[in-house]
C-alpha cells in the first residue's frame, strides 16, 4: 500500500500514527518496565509532543524527500548496477579459559546482467580469522601490550576486531580498484571508537595491520599506530577517499543521533533555545526516544530524510578525557546520515555516508529498491544475504569449541598430574549461569 | 577396487552429524540422483583391534534444493511486482543440494573380488568425499551381496540404466511376495519378466489369470520358450464329493438369500442325493432341481408325502429352495457360456478343460510348465471355489511324502477377489483359508504365492503380512499408500513417499529377494504381449469400424418400412 492510500500516513495528526506505531509500542513496553506509573501514562503524550516539534523544524529545513519506486521498471533500468554488500560475522562461543575466535567478513558482490551467468554474482570471503585471543602465538593482537588479558574484556576485543574486519573489507575493494556502482556496508559506516579508548586495550600485531591494510606503511608499525583507535581513524581517511559511493545501512537506532543533531544545529542557529534544547534533550533521554521511533511516525513509507552531519566521535567523555586518544576522536571524519522508510510496517533505517551523496534521491532510490525486496522486513536484500553468508554457522563454533576441549584435555592427561586433570574437566564441564540452572521451589519438580 | 575408488567421480561431502544408518552430504549440482548408489571412504574399526580403510556404500534416498540467500520474502514482491529475478540483485546460483543416504553397508577395500556388503558398525567420515561409483562397480557389488544361487534378471536401477538388477529366486519362490500398483503402472510387466526368468530356469508356474494377460506365452512359446510346455486351461466346476461345503456355499451366495427352514430344506437335499466324484457342479444342481421337483409333487401327493420324510416342510419353503437351485444353475452355465465366448475369439489359442488336480496333477504342474488358468467371465465366488479345490488339490500332492509334483509358483491376478480383506465381507470366500494356509505352510513344501493386485488394501491382512518381499509400483491412492506404509516392514518413509511419483515398469522392489529396497525400472518384454488383446486404442477401432453384413442389411430394410411406418393409423373423426 503506498503511503498515499494509508490512512494513518495521510493524516497529519501525530497522536494517530504513534496509535500504529510498533517501534514506538516496543518502548512503551519497556519504558513500563523501568519507568514510573506516571512516566508510563505520559510517554504517549511526550513522544506526540516531541514528534510535533520535531516534525516542525523537518518540515521548515525541507529535509524530507519523497523517492520513486516502480518495481519491475526500476530492476529492469538498473540491472547493469555493480553491487557490493559487506557484513562481519564473529562466534559467540565462551570458554573458560580460553577466547577461541572466529572472524570472518564476506562481500556479496552482484551485476544482474553480466555477460556471462557465471559472472552475475559473486561472494567472497574478503577477510577471515580463526585463533585465539589468549593464544600466545596469535597473530590478531599483541599480547605484550595487552593489559586486559586476564580480565573479562573479551567482548570489547571481538568487537573491535570484527569492525577493523569490516573496515579492511571496504579497504581491500578500493585498493583492488573494483568498479562498483553502489557498496553498503551491514551497519555503522564509522563505528563508535570511544568503547575501545580504554588505556591499556591492546594493539594490533604487525602482521595483523600489514595484513588489514595493506596500504599501511610498514616503517611507522610502532605500537600506538597498532592501537584500534589508530588504525581505524586510518581504514575511515581511506575508505573516504573511494570513487564508488559506500552506505553504512543500520536497521534500527537506539538513540537519537540525527534528531539530536538537528536540534543541535538549529539551536546554533538561535532559531531553538538553549532551554527548549536542553529540556528536548533530557526528554529524549528520560523517555528513551529513539530516532527510529520518531522517525517512523513522521516519516511514511518511501519517504527519506535527506542527510545531516553529525560528528560520530565525541570527545569529553569519561572514557577518552584527557586520554591519548582525547584530539584523535576529532580527527574522525563526519558522518552524513539520513533515513528512509521502506514500508509502514518497520522503522525507517538509517543510511551513514563519509560524504554528502552526490545523487541523493538516486542512491536512496536504490537504497529503497533493494529494500523493497525485503518487503516486511525493510532492509537491503543484499545486506540480508551476504549476512547470512559471513555468519558463523553454529556447526563451526561447536566444531571450534570441540577442537579446544579436546586440546586441553590432551594437555592435561599429558601432563599425568591428577589435580590438572580434574581440573580441565571442570573448566570443559562448567557451564555459565543461566536462569535455568536456579534451583526450584517444591522439591524434585 | 582401490584403482577404481579414485576414478570414480567425486560428486559432494559428506555434511557433519553422521552416524551408522544415515549421511546427509553437499551435492554437487546434476550430479545424482534419487535413487542413486554412492560411496564414500572411511575407516572402521576390526575385531582384532585394526583399523582398516573401507567403502562405504548408500543409496540415495531424498534430495533437497534450498538457496538460504534467497529469502521468502523476496518472492512475494517479485510476484506482486512483476519483476524478473535476473534484473535484481537477488542470488540466482546459490542452490544447496543436500541428499540423504541410506547407509546399506560397507566393503573392505583392497579386495577387488570380494565386494560382499557388510553392516556398518562405525559412523562415516564428516567432511568426507562422496563418489559415484562406476556401473559395473555397482552391479558387482549388488550381485555379490545378493549371494544369491539363481539371480534373475528383472530390470534396471532406476537412477542407472547401466546397473543391471537381479532379484533372488530361491527367496522369490519360497516366500511369498506382493506385486501392487496402481491399473497401467507395470505389474503385469513384472508378472511376464517373473514368468519368462522361471521358464528359463524351468521352475513350474501357475498363472490364475483373469483378463488373458499372458496367453501371449502361448502364442510366442516355440519362439521363445521352446524347452517349455506353456498350458491353457479354462476351469470346470466340480468338488470332491466329500465337499460339499462348497456347493452349499456356491448356492446360498449366487442365489436368493435362504430363511431356516429352506437352509433346512436344501441341507436335506444335498445329504439325500450323492454327487459324484469329480462330476460338473452344474449337472449336480440340475439333478437337484429335478430331484426336488419330485419330492414337491410326492409330498403334494398326500400318502407318498408322508412316506419320503418331506412333510415336515412346507411346499412353499420346497419350491423357493427349487427356484433358488435353477437360478444358481443358469448363473454358472451363463459363467461357462462367457468364459467359452471369450475363449472362442482367440481360436488359434489350444483350451484345454482343467485336468481333476486331485487325480492328474502332474498335467497342471510338471517341470518347465508354465499352466495358465483362463478365468475370465466367472464372478468372484464361483472363481474363488474353482481356485480353492485346484490349490487345495496341488497342495496336498506336495505335502504327501511321495511327492507328485515338484515345487511351483502360482501367481494370483486381481488377488482381491480371491483374499479379499474383512471389510469386505466376503470373508467366507473359500480360497482364502486356502491361500492362507498355502502362505503360512507352502514354505516347507515349495508352493511359493505371488498376489498381485492394484488395491492392496482390499486383500487379506494376514496374508499380506506373510509376504516377505514386495515390489510396489505406483500407488496413488491415499488408503493405499497407507496400507503399504503401514504393513511393510521393508519399505522405508522416503521408499513410500516415491510411491506417487513412479512412472510406468518403475518400482521399488523390497524383502528378502533383494538385501535392500531398490527402485527399479522393470524390462519390458513386448514380445511376449497377447497379440489378440488390444491396446484399447478403442478410437482407431471407431475409425476403422465397418458395419457387419447383417446389420447393413438390417439398416436398409429399416429405410423401405420407413415409409409404411410414417403412416398414420388413427381413424379419422
Amino acid at each position: 500500500m503506498s503511503s498515499k492510500d494509508n490512512p494513518i500516513q495521510k493524516s497529519n495528526n501525530i497522536a494517530d500514527r504513534i496509535k500504529n506505531n510498533s517501534s514506538l509500542f516496543v518502548n512503551f513496553i519497556k519504558n513500563a518496565i523501568t519507568a514510573s506509573p506516571k512516566v508510563q501514562k505520559n510517554f504517549l503524550d511526550v513522544s506526540a509532543k516531541v514528534a510535533e516539534t520535531v516534525l516542525k523544524i523537518i518540515k521548515e529545513a525541507d529535509l524530507i524527500v519523497d523517492l520513486d519506486y516502480q518495481g519491475k521498471d526500476f530492476w529492469f533500468q538498473n540491472r547493469d548496477k555493480i553491487s557490493c554488500f559487506v557484513d562481519g560475522g564473529i562466534d559467540k562461543l565462551s570458554l573458560l579459559s580460553a577466547a577461541p575466535l572466529s572472524i570472518r567478513a564476506g562481500s556479496y558482490i552482484v551485476q544482474p546482467n553480466a555477460n556471462k551467468p557465471n559472472e552475475r554474482e559473486y561472494f567472497e570471503e574478503s577477510m577471515i580469522f580463526l585463533g585465539d585471543l589468549y593464544d600466545p602465538k596469535n597473530e590478531l593482537y599483541d599480547l605484550a601490550d595487552d593489559d586486559y588479558e586476564e580480565d573479562q574484556m573479551t567482548n570489547k576485543k571481538k568487537d573491535a576486531a570484527r569492525i577493523i574486519f569490516e573496515a579492511a573489507t571496504l579497504v581491500k575493494h578500493i585498493l583492488l580498484n573494483r568498479k562498483f556502482n553502489y557498496c553498503f556496508l551491514h551497519g555503522p559506516l564509522e563505528a563508535t571508537a570511544m568503547p575501545f579508548t580504554v588505556p591499556g586495550f591492546p594493539t594490533f600485531t604487525k602482521f595483523a595491520v600489514e595484513n588489514l591494510m595493506p596500504f599501511y606503511n610498514k616503517k611507522n608499525l610502532d605500537p600506538v599506530s597498532r592501537h584500534f583507535v589508530n588504525v581505524y581513524l586510518d581504514a575511515i581517511n581511506f575508505i573516504k577517499k573511494s570513487k564508488f559511493p559506500i552506505y553504512g545501512i543500520v536497521e534500527t537506532s537506539n538513540s537519537a543521533p540525527y534528531i539530536k543533531n538537528l536540534l543541535f544545529n538549529y539551536k546554533n542557529k538561535g532559531i531553538i533555545s538553549n532551554k527548549n534544547f536542553n529540556d528536548t534533550l533530557a526528554t529524549i533521554k528520560k523517555y528513551k526516544i529513539t530516532d527510529s521511533n520518531l522517525l517512523e511516525i513522521i516519516l511514511s513509507s518511501n519517504q527519506a530524510l535527506k542527510p545531516i552531519e553529525v560528528k560520530k566521535q565525541i570527545s569529553g567523555f569519561g572514557v577518552t578525557s584527557e586520554s591519548a586518544w582525547e584530539d584523535k576522536m576529532n580527527q574522525f571524519p563526519i558522518i552524513h546520515m539520513g533515513y528512509i522508510k521502506i514500508n509502514d510496517q518497520q522503522s525507517p533505517i538509517r543510511i551513514e555516508s563519509l560524504h554528502s551523496p552526490k545523487k541523493l534521491t538516486k542512491d536512496y532510490e536504490y537504497i529503497l529498491a533493494t529494500s523493497k525486496l525485503l518487503p516486511n522486513y525493510g532492509f537491503p536484500v543484499g545486506l540480508n544475504v551476504v549476512d547470512k553468508f559471513a555468519k558463523i554457522p553454529n556447526w563451526m563454533s561447536r566444531a571450534s569449541r570441540n577442537y579446544y576441549a579436546t586440546h586441553l584435555l590432551k594437555q592435561a592427561i599429558r601432563n599425568k598430574d591428577q589435580n590438572t586433570i580434574s581440573l580441565a574437566v571442570k573448566i570443559l564441564s562448567k557451564k555459565a549461569r543461566s536462569w535455568g540452572n536456579r534451583p526450584r521451589m517444591g522439591g524434585n519438580r | 577396487m582401490k584403482k577404481n575408488n579414485t576414478e570414480w567421480i567425486s560428486i559432494g561431502t559428506v555434511l557433519g552429524d553422521t552416524n551408522i544408518d544415515t549421511f546427509f552430504f553437499n551435492l554437487k549440482n546434476h550430479k545424482a540422483k534419487k535413487g542413486d548408489i554412492v560411496t564414500t571412504e572411511s575407516k572402521v574399526p576390526t575385531e582384532e583391534g585394526k583399523v582398516v580403510p573401507v567403502t562405504v556404500w548408500g543409496k540415495i534416498t531424498s534430495i533437497e534444493s534450498t538457496n538460504q540467500f534467497f529469502p521468502r520474502e523476496a518472492a512475494q514482491e517479485l510476484t506482486n511486482s512483476n519483476i524478473d529475478i535476473r534484473d535484481t540483485i537477488l542470488p540466482t546460483t546459490r542452490d544447496e543440494l543436500i541428499c540423504k543416504v541410506l547407509i546399506l553397508g560397507y566393503t573392505k577395500n583392497l579386495n577387488i573380488n570380494n565386494m560382499k556388503l557388510l553392516p556398518l558398525n562405525y559412523p562415516v567420515r564428516p567432511a568426507a568425499n562422496v563418489k559415484y561409483p562406476a556401473s559395473e562397480e555397482v552391479q558387482k557389488m549388488l550381485i555379490t551381496s545378493l549371494n544369491s544361487k539363481h539371480p534373475i534378471f528383472i530390470g534396471s536401477l532406476l537412477a542407472r540404466a547401466a546397473v543391471k538388477i537381479r532379484v533372488d529366486a530361491d527367496n522369490l519362490v519360497s516366500r511369498h511376495f506382493l506385486i501392487t500398483g496402481m491399473s497401467g503402472s507395470g505389474k503385469t510387466v513384472f508378472v511376464r519378466r517373473l514368468i519368462a526368468e522361471m521358464l528359463r530356469l524351468l521352475f513350474p508356474c501357475l498363472v490364475l489369470d483373469i483378463h488373458g494377460d499372458y496367453l501371449g506365452f502361448i502364442q510366442k512359446q516355440k519362439k521363445f520358450f521352446p524347452n517349455n510346455k506353456i498350458k491353457l486351461f479354462y476351469p470346470k466346476l466340480s468338488v470332491n464329493s466329500e465337499d460339499k461345503e462348497i456347493i452349499y456355499t456356491l448356492i446360498q451366495k449366487l442365489g436368493k438369500s435362504l430363511t431356516d427352514p429352506q437352509n433346512d430344506y436344501l441341507n436335506t437335499l444335498l445329504e439325500r442325493i450323492d454327487y459324484k466324484n469329480g462330476a460338473s457342479i452344474v449337472e449336480y444342481i440340475n439333478l437337484l432341481v429335478e430331484r426336488s421337483r419330485g419330492f414337491i409333487s410326492e409330498r403334494n401327493s398326500s400318502t407318498k408325502g408322508r412316506s419320503n420324510g418331506f412333510s415336515h416342510f412346507k411346499a412353499s419353503t420346497m419350491y423357493v429352495v427349487t427356484r433358488s437351485l435353477r437360478e444358481v444353475g443358469k448363473k454358472l452355465i451363463k459363467m461357462e457360456q462367457t468364459n467359452f465366448k471369450h475363449r472362442n475369439k482367440m481360436k488359434n489359442l489350444n483350451f484345454e478343460e482343467l485336468p481333476d488336480p486331485v487325480s492328474e496333477p502332474e498335467k497342471i504342474i510338471s517341470k518347465g510348465q508354465l499352466s495358465i488358468l483362463y478365468l475370465k467371465g466367472y464372478e468372484s465366488l464361483p472363481a474363488s471355489a474353482i481356485v480353492s479345490i485346484l490349490l487345495e488339490a496341488l497342495f496336498s500332492h506336495r505335502q504327501e511324502i511321495q511327492e507328485e509334483i515338484p515345487p511351483f509358483l502360482t501367481i494370483i491376478e486381481e488377488a482381491h477377489n480371491f483374499i479379499p480383506s474383512r471389510s469386505e465381507n466376503k470373508d467366507n470366500l473359500p480360497s482364502v483359508d486356502t491361500v492362507r494356509r498355502l502362505i503360512s505352510e507352502g514354505r516347507k513344501f515349495g508352493t511359493g504365492v505371488a498376489i498381485v493386485s492394484q488395491q492392496p488394501n482390499r486383500l487379506d491382512s494376514t496374508i499380506v503380512a506373510q509376504c516377505n518381499s514386495q515390489i510396489f509400483f505406483r500407488i496413488k491412492n491415499q488408503s493405499n499408500q497407507r496400507f503399504v506404509r503401514e504393513t511393510s516392514e521393508y519399505a522405508d518413509k522416503d521408499d513410500t513417499n516415491q510411491l506417487p511419483n513412479l512412472a510406468n515398469g518403475q518400482a521399488i522392489i523390497c524383502g528378502q529377494i533383494v538385501n535392500f529396497s531398490l527402485p527399479v525400472q522393470v524390462q519390458f518384454d513386448e514380445h511376449l504381449l497377447n497379440d489378440d488383446i488390444g491396446n484399447e486404442d478403442f478410437i482407431s477401432t471407431v475409425d476403422k469400424w465397418n458395419d457387419k453384413e447383417s446389420v447393413k442389411q438390417r439398416k436398409k430394410f429399416a429405410k423401405a418400412f420407413s415409409n409404411i411406418s410414417d403412416i398414420d393409423i388413427r381413424r379419422p373423426h
